[in-house]
């Protein structure tokens, strides 16, 4: 008993004491459930759940690599050289062979970045576009850190350049971000915006569709409404025989899905 | 009575120099060196630092994390003096409420350099977004702060220099505001108890959401991982405490000898040796189930490929469970041992082992990430390495805490309150 931490005055601690501290730690647990109780309300304030929901399929077997997207999305968005909201990459099939793998933001139904988010800064809107309010991010990039997809670019300077995709690619549609917050791809937002107040239909009419979807020169792209039968994107989807999103496994239900490789297609179905 | 207050000296040929001023001059040029770093992030932003969209969070986060851990023993002895009423552990406690407040002041400071907008930094506070482990945090540790600020107040107030200067005798303004900063600590101190009840509530919240901001992100292997918020929670405690009896021993039984007893500091080594024993235990533990147990191709993907490039193995069992094991069992055995020397070596390796776990949490899964290609995902590596101005924000928060330890250590006198909450006592 030598070993007990005592104090010279023989203050041991008293049932009194213990209870103090068990109190202390109901205590937590209690404000732990206030927490999770605005939590829970945070998670039905999500958006989703309008009339629309914007998707986009994209065909592995078409797309040849030549990144007229990124390029048509850096001088519509007005992106320095360095700043690409597109991604083309080039990966390898499970046989070997090469293929690209063009990547905006997959506008994820249960998105991990607007999960993290401190200050609300980037939310899903009804229509299911996973946007941001660039006038309250504090560009802390946890939402960079959250994103399985990589596909979330910081502003690291100050936006005095102009693209130098501009005017071989388009013209910059929407004003400058300032320097340190984080920017997305918004699915062009402001010309599905525009379109649809003009009664245009985005994914028919090239005025209101997504600028990486009007570049693409082999139309490996198809975007439109998820929640109409008969739009493109609802179509191709239909006819397609193993639409594939990336890490499914992560339950982010992406937006945007995948005609895998027709040379990789029976691999892939045994996969799935 | 006061206890003097013995300066650390040094011999310099034949005489016994007093090395305060030179240390506050070292220090002072790591503030100005700091500076000029902070000049050139706010003008230039974070395009000067060497982080990059890949690897969004380095050198600063570690530091941030690390300086909120090893603050940790304020809400433990929070606890200890407050509400298990171990009084001889009360001076100790009052070093403890400097460390916390240090410490979580430096992850402050740190946290504005480290945001892209830092004119924003106030946002948590107005826009909520109670679904986010960060806001949590930053709600907590403003809280926290102020809880410690409260905590701090009649540990500063002790210092005469606030009642007696000739200045206070002589400006009747300078009187008044002293006499009720003098008030406010008192009724600060007898509020002891409910400020530690709601310290404990919110270090541990959020010292546990720390290992949850990575925890809870599903789309990097290494990270997502059930543990890491007790993980977090113990080494902060573990760290935090045997910082705290290395520091004791410079402040109570070096510069202010005879004012604690050195069975009490043996009781705060023995407290930080249990604490750093049961965390490697649970630490090993989780090592088991991702590394032995799970057939996570990811996470054995991703540990191979950080040890092509890093000592990440190597730096888990040296660093984190032979720097903890040994000296956790030493810290343990204080009343055997007797030897202070023994002793503060065995206590300096548990605080570096709780900075050297944020790192490698920080970096393991921002260095090799998992890639999204959904027919070969492969694991790729990212570089980063912190850039001069990164170093010259570390210095100046560094020596922000150096110099506020260097000045409590050196001036104030830890124990006049006491007796005044003793005589409060006799008196009831």
């Amino acid at each position: 008993m030598s070993d007990k931490v005592q104090s010279p005055d023989k203050d041991g601690i008293s049932r009194r004491d213990f209870v103090k501290v068990s109190g202390a730690v109901a205590g937590a647990a209690a404000l732990t459930s206030v927490v999770s109780a605005g939590l829970n309300k945070a998670q039905a304030q999500h958006g989703g759940g309008g009339e629309h929901r914007w998707g986009m399929v994209i065909d592995i077997d078409l797309c040849i690599g030549c990144q007229y997207c990124t390029y048509a999305c850096q001088a519509v968005n007005n992106l320095a050289d360095d700043m690409i909201y597109n991604v083309v990459t080039t990966e390898t099939l499970e046989n070997g062979e090469e293929y690209f793998l063009s990547r905006p933001c997959m506008h994820c139904e249960n998105p991990p970045c607007v999960h993290v988010c401190p200050v609300g800064a980037t939310y899903v809107r009804d229509d299911g576009i996973v946007t941001m309010d660039y006038d309250l991010c504090i560009g802390c990039r946890y939402c960079e850190v959250a994103c399985p997809y990589d596909v979330r670019v910081f502003n690291w300077r100050n936006p005095d350049e102009v693209s130098p995709r501009v005017p071989d690619f388009g013209t910059p549609e929407v004003p400058p971000r300032p320097r340190g917050v984080m920017e997305k791809c918004t699915f062009c937002q402001h010309r599905i915006d525009a379109g649809m107040e003009r009664g245009l239909v985005p994914g028919v009419d090239d005025a209101a569709t997504p600028a990486c979807v009007v570049a693409c020169p082999t139309g490996a792209r198809i975007f439109g409404d998820l929640n109409d039968s008969q739009s493109p994107v609802s179509l191709a989807l239909e006819a397609a025989k193993t639409p594939i999103r990336l890490r499914e496994e992560l339950s982010t239900e992406p937006k945007v899905y995948y005609l895998p490789p027709q040379r990789q297609s029976e691999s892939t179905t045994e996969e799935g | 009575m006061q206890t003097a207050i013995e300066p650390l000296t040094m011999r310099l040929g034949k005489r016994e120099v007093d090395i305060f001023p030179y240390w506050m001059a070292l220090l002072g040029a790591g503030i100005v060196f700091g500076l000029v770093g902070a000049y050139n992030v706010f003008a230039y932003g974070l395009q000067v630092t060497g982080l990059s969209n890949q690897v969004p969070w380095g050198l600063w986060i570690t530091l941030d994390l690390s300086s909120i851990a090893l603050g940790g023993s304020a809400f433990v002895f929070g606890v200890i003096v407050y509400l298990l009423r171990i009084k001889h552990l009360e001076i100790i406690g009052k070093l403890a409420v400097i460390l916390g407040f240090l410490g979580y002041s430096t992850a402050g400071m740190v946290l504005l350099f480290d945001l892209g907008q830092p004119l924003r930094f106030w946002h948590p506070i107005v826009f909520w977004q109670p679904h986010s482990l960060l806001w949590e945090i930053t709600m907590c540790v403003v809280l926290y702060l102020t809880v410690l600020m409260a905590e701090l107040l009649p540990v500063v107030m002790e210092h005469p220099v606030f009642s007696e200067h000739p200045l206070v005798k002589r400006f009747p303004i300078l009187k008044k505001i002293s006499d009720f900063m003098v008030w406010l600590a008192h009724r600060l101190h007898s509020l002891g108890p409910v400020l530690a009840v709601i310290g404990l509530t919110l270090s541990l919240l959020h010292q546990a959401s720390l290992g949850a901001t990575y925890a809870v992100l599903s789309g990097r292997g290494m990270w997502f991982n059930q543990s890491a918020p007790v993980q977090f929670v113990l080494s902060a405690m573990g760290g935090g405490t045997a910082l705290l009896f290395f520091l004791s021993v410079v402040v109570f039984r070096i510069m202010r000898p005879g004012l604690v007893k050195d069975e009490a500091l043996y009781d705060v080594a023995r407290i930080a040796g249990a604490i750093v024993l049961l965390c490697i235990y649970i630490r090993v533990w989780d090592w088991a189930v991702t590394n032995y147990y799970s057939f996570d191709t990811e996470v054995s993907l991703q540990t191979q490929m950080l040890n092509t490039i890093t000592p990440y193995s190597t730096s888990f069992w040296v660093g984190q469970v032979l720097f903890a094991l040994i000296p956790g069992s030493i810290l343990l055995m204080a009343k055997r041992i007797r030897n202070f020397r023994i002793l503060m070596i065995a206590a300096i390796l548990p605080a570096f082992c709780t900075v050297l776990v944020r790192w490698n949490y920080n970096f393991s899964g921002l260095i090799a990430s998992i890639t999204y290609d959904p027919f070969t995902p492969t694991v790729v590596l990212n570089t980063y390495a912190p850039t001069w101005q990164e170093w010259a924000i570390a210095s100046l928060v560094i020596s922000y805490w150096l110099i506020g330890f260097s000045l409590a250590a050196r001036f104030l006198p830890f124990q006049k309150l006491s007796r005044h909450s003793d005589s409060a006592k006799k008196e009831k």
